[in-house]
């Protein structure tokens, strides 16, 4: 157990390693000094000694391999990931950890809007298939899965904003509208249900598929025959005995997902002009800001690695079998 | 055993696919997927016949954003551009970046995979901590980062094998970030076939082990191969309409990603200008659902257990 719980720590940690390293590579190739890019906005013309202090300032005058990757991973370690070409100079853990908050809600409320009607849908179409609603769930949510979240998100500001006009499709506030005050939280509300629901809707397309599968297979398996013969009811043999086993997938999906789950966040939040890590990256692409960039891959990548982790300690306490 | 007995003539082969023809034709979903994919393959290869050449704000022959009408048959979007022109174009760009970054993706997973599951022992261990990394992270977010560096790196002008630089550097990144579940699934596929008699006798008969690799593996490997290059088309559409959304593809060969794009720019949805967007829209949408509708008939006739589940 404790082996195997230290050799799935031990991998994440390399995958993690090798994001930061990639990430170090990377903004090495970009094209031209980094030196003369720090002095790009100076007034006067640059004397060479002045160009050379700000190589020795920065470490950019030692060799690339240990020094400056050892310096490379020490700051990031440290929290320190750079400053911002486009946001004048502004620390880019800074300008990430402000807009964090803002994907966090929206990528959070989708999600779990998505597992609580994905799970539902597949495990009720798995369990009765094909039924009524089996067909129906399964055609939808492959539709719904294949289908570009920021796609959808268009389509539903189309309809529900600029033709109904029932839900703003644009921002996380109303211009104008008073701060502090419940009137403003509502507001926020208002804002937060077309990007949750095009995020949501792509999700529970995944969901469904892999809830049904799972399903599917779990009601062939011997211990479900066992379990009729001992005369168990249909609701008895679906939350004891298929639900549980059903479930394992899922879980791994849940938290597998994440890339998944980043693009269609990214884009979405394109769409909404939400102000999050993906309006962020819109931004640090359109004015190619490297370091905003590389500190958002860094996130991402740091966060994928935790989900993986995440799964595998998981799947070793839902299933008696992985301990072993 | 009866692979000893049994004689690969030409007749027993086209007996074998016409079987597998008959098994994989009876699925409702790979009869839609075909007849869709035809048709928008063939949009494809002839766009210039059907709608003329591709129209730019110089040669854009209507208004802006007029809804649809019979001169317009999709309507014309924010500089005047027929949006059937536009998508119909759009066909051949999102077709060609998405089927050549498969053929990149399959090449190099079927090579790591089959290498890594034939040799065993260190190349193996090597190979699949490789493969874990690119199976752990997601090909959209490797691609948001390396493919704005690489452009800066190539530069954006000229044209490499007739395609703009940026739909070339998508095209290479999508294929290289995105063969890592081929190779999990080849690789232990090879690990069950080299254990088959057929290899050994190969190895007795004194093939060299790229010879049994090419022609002795390779050819069993082709049902999981092709079964999961329908699926992996279907992911690469998806990063390449995500990245061309988000700025990264090309104006002047605009995909279904990049016309949204240019849409999402002008505000389309906002001012309620519905044809500009759905149009590119529906077009992703049809073609990856006949992807992964021709990719899951695949895996049910090749896979017997899944034929078992309805």
């Amino acid at each position: 157990m404790s082996r195997r719980i230290f050799r799935i720590v031990f991998r994440a940690l390399g995958t993690l390693l090798t994001v930061a390293i990639l990430n170090f590579i990377l903004f090495r190739i970009v094209p031209g000094d980094p030196a003369q890019l720090l002095l790009a906005g100076a007034r006067t013309s640059v004397t060479v000694q002045q160009m050379d202090a700000q190589r020795a300032r920065w470490g950019l005058d030692r060799p690339l391999f240990p020094d400056q990757v050892v310096d490379y991973l020490s700051a990031t370690l440290h929290g320190d990931l750079g400053y911002s070409f486009k946001f004048r100079g502004r620390p880019v853990a800074d300008l990430i950890l402000e807009r964090l908050p803002a994907t966090i809600v929206l990528v959070g409320l989708a999600q779990m809007i998505a597992i609580l009607c994905g799970v539902l849908f597949g495990i009720y179409a798995g369990w009765r298939r094909g039924g009524a609603v089996d067909r129906i769930a399964t055609g939808a949510s492959m539709a719904l899965y294949t289908m570009p979240s920021f796609w959808l998100a268009m389509v539903l500001v189309v309809i529900f904003s600029t033709g109904l006009g029932w839900l703003p499709g644009y921002g996380i506030y109303s211009p104008g509208a008073n701060i502090g005050s419940t009137d403003r939280f509502l507001d926020y509300l208002r804002h937060l249900v077309l990007p949750v629901t095009a995020l949501a809707l792509g999700l529970i397309g995944q969901y469904v598929v892999v809830a049904r599968a799972a399903m599917s297979e779990v009601v062939t398996e011997d211990y479900m025959v066992t379990a009729r013969a001992k005369g168990l009811t249909n609701g008895q043999m679906l939350m004891r005995h298929a639900f549980r086993n059903a479930m394992l997938p899922v879980v791994t999906l849940i938290t597998l997902n994440l890339g998944y789950v980043v693009a269609g966040a990214i884009t979405v939040e394109a769409v909404f002009a939400w102000p999050g890590i993906g309006g962020l990256t819109v931004e640090a692409l359109n004015a190619r800001d490297y370091p905003v960039l590389q500190g958002i891959f860094l996130l991402l990548g740091a966060s994928i690695v935790l989900a993986n982790l995440i799964a595998d300690l998981a799947y070793g306490l839902l299933d008696p079998r992985v301990r072993q | 055993m009866s692979e000893s007995t049994v004689r690969y003539s030409p007749r027993g082969r086209a007996g074998a696919i016409k079987g597998f023809l008959r098994r994989f034709l009876g699925y409702g979903g790979a009869q839609v997927g075909l007849v869709c994919l035809m048709f928008f393959l063939i949009v494809a290869a002839v766009p210039g016949i059907l709608v003329g050449p591709l129209q730019t704000a110089i040669n854009a022959t209507g208004d802006f954003l007029v809804p649809p009408s019979s001169q317009h048959l999709l309507g014309t979007d924010e500089v005047g551009r027929d949006v059937l022109n536009l998508v119909v174009h759009g066909a051949r760009i999102s077709l060609t970046i998405a089927l050549l970054a498969t053929v990149i993706s399959l090449v190099l997973g079927t090579t790591i995979g089959m290498t890594a599951g034939y040799y065993g022992g260190r190349a193996d261990v090597w190979l699949m901590r490789l493969t874990d990394f690119f199976f752990v992270m997601p090909s959209f977010v490797l691609a948001l980062v390396i493919t704005p560096v690489v452009l800066e790196v190539m530069g954006r002008g000229g044209e490499i094998l007739g395609l703009r630089p940026s739909l070339f550097v998508i095209i290479v990144v999508i294929g290289m970030t995105s063969w890592a579940f081929v190779a999990r699934i080849v690789r232990s596929q090879t690990l069950s076939l080299k254990e088959r008699t057929f290899i050994d006798r190969a190895r007795i008969a004194g093939s060299s082990n790229l010879s049994i690799m090419v022609r002795h593996l390779l050819p069993n490997l082709v049902p999981q191969i092709g079964a999961n290059g329908a699926l992996v088309v279907a992911g690469a559409i998806y990063v390449e309409t995500s990245l061309s959304f988000l700025g990264l593809g090309d104006p002047l060969q605009p995909s279904w990603g990049t016309l949204l794009s240019l849409a999402q720019r002008a505000g389309a949805a906002s001012a309620g200008a519905w044809w500009c967007l759905g149009a590119p829209g529906v077009c992703v949408l049809m073609v990856s659902l006949s992807f992964v509708l021709i990719g899951n008939a695949l895996d049910d006739t090749f896979n017997p257990r899944r034929r078992v589940i309805p």
